[in-house]
């Protein structure tokens, strides 16, 4: 519970800063950070397998390409100021601040939490996730697959003239 | 303070964070920052409802998550590859830039 406490405001400040921060690589970086401090959650909740894939996948994955994105889309004029941009931010925060009063509302009246830490054995998570759940698992193959070829064909160059 | 409910705030917060990117940024990497972390804020409920819900045998919360993380992953590389075409074809990421659909 302790750590719970600690680690929440850092998430949040790391997220805030990935919303507010007018340099985009400044945001994609505390956008990771937010991401890493996310798996430390995880790994302070119990969900070991959960925490380092999450490392692995956003932190090593997601937020590099999204990094690298911004660095080949460079322009010279980069800065990005929501703050100095009320024009965006009032009918911005008009749509989410409702969001957010429904879902703390909803938050707020969850039951008492159960005290008994369940366990996450690795073996039966595999059991479970290959006999139970393997139609969902070829599925989001096939959907990885499409993926990596849609990327490739997306990324490829094309010359000027090509249909 | 009950911990379910600290989790249920902090990824309440956090959708809100991601939503208010999305709605407010003009540069496109960076609404996709936003949906990453909406996603992100939806995972946090199924971890804290795994640990502090009721007992659940069957670990519905941690496999949802894996799916979740598998499919984020994909929609950012399809999103990133398509944002860098509509980059190598207008030499621009700025959303406010990109009308030509505009009646």
């Amino acid at each position: 519970m302790a750590s719970l406490l600690i680690l929440s405001p850092l998430v949040l400040l790391a997220a805030l800063g990935a919303v507010w921060m007018a340099r985009p690589v400044h945001a994609a970086l505390l956008l990771a950070l937010a991401l890493a401090l996310n798996a430390v959650l995880y790994l302070a909740m119990g969900a070991d397998f959960i925490g380092l894939v999450q490392f692995a996948v956003y932190v090593g994955a997601v937020a590099v390409l999204i990094v690298f994105s911004l660095l080949i889309t460079r322009q010279s004029d980069e800065t990005e100021e929501i703050a100095r941009r009320p024009k965006a931010l009032v009918p911005g925060l008009l749509c989410t601040l409702p969001v957010l009063a429904v879902l703390l509302i909803t938050a707020s009246k969850v039951p008492a939490a159960s005290d008994e830490a369940p366990a996450l054995p690795l073996k039966k998570l595999g059991e479970i996730l290959f006999t139970t759940h393997a139609p969902a698992v070829l599925a989001v193959a096939v959907l990885l697959t499409a993926v990596l070829i849609g990327a490739a064909l997306f990324a490829r160059e094309t010359k000027p003239n090509d249909p | 303070m009950n911990p379910l409910a600290l989790l249920l705030t902090l990824s309440s917060v956090m959708f809100a964070l991601g939503l208010l990117a999305v709605l407010t940024r003009r540069n496109a990497i960076l609404i996709l920052v936003g949906i990453e972390l909406m996603l992100n804020a939806a995972n946090i409920n199924f971890i804290a409802f795994w640990r502090y819900g009721p007992p659940d045998l069957e670990m519905a919360g941690p496999i949802f998550v894996l799916f979740s993380i598998a499919i984020a992953a994909a929609e950012a590389a399809v999103g990133l590859a398509i944002i860098l075409m509509v980059f190598r074809l207008r030499r621009t990421t700025d959303l406010n830039q990109l009308d030509s659909l505009h009646g």
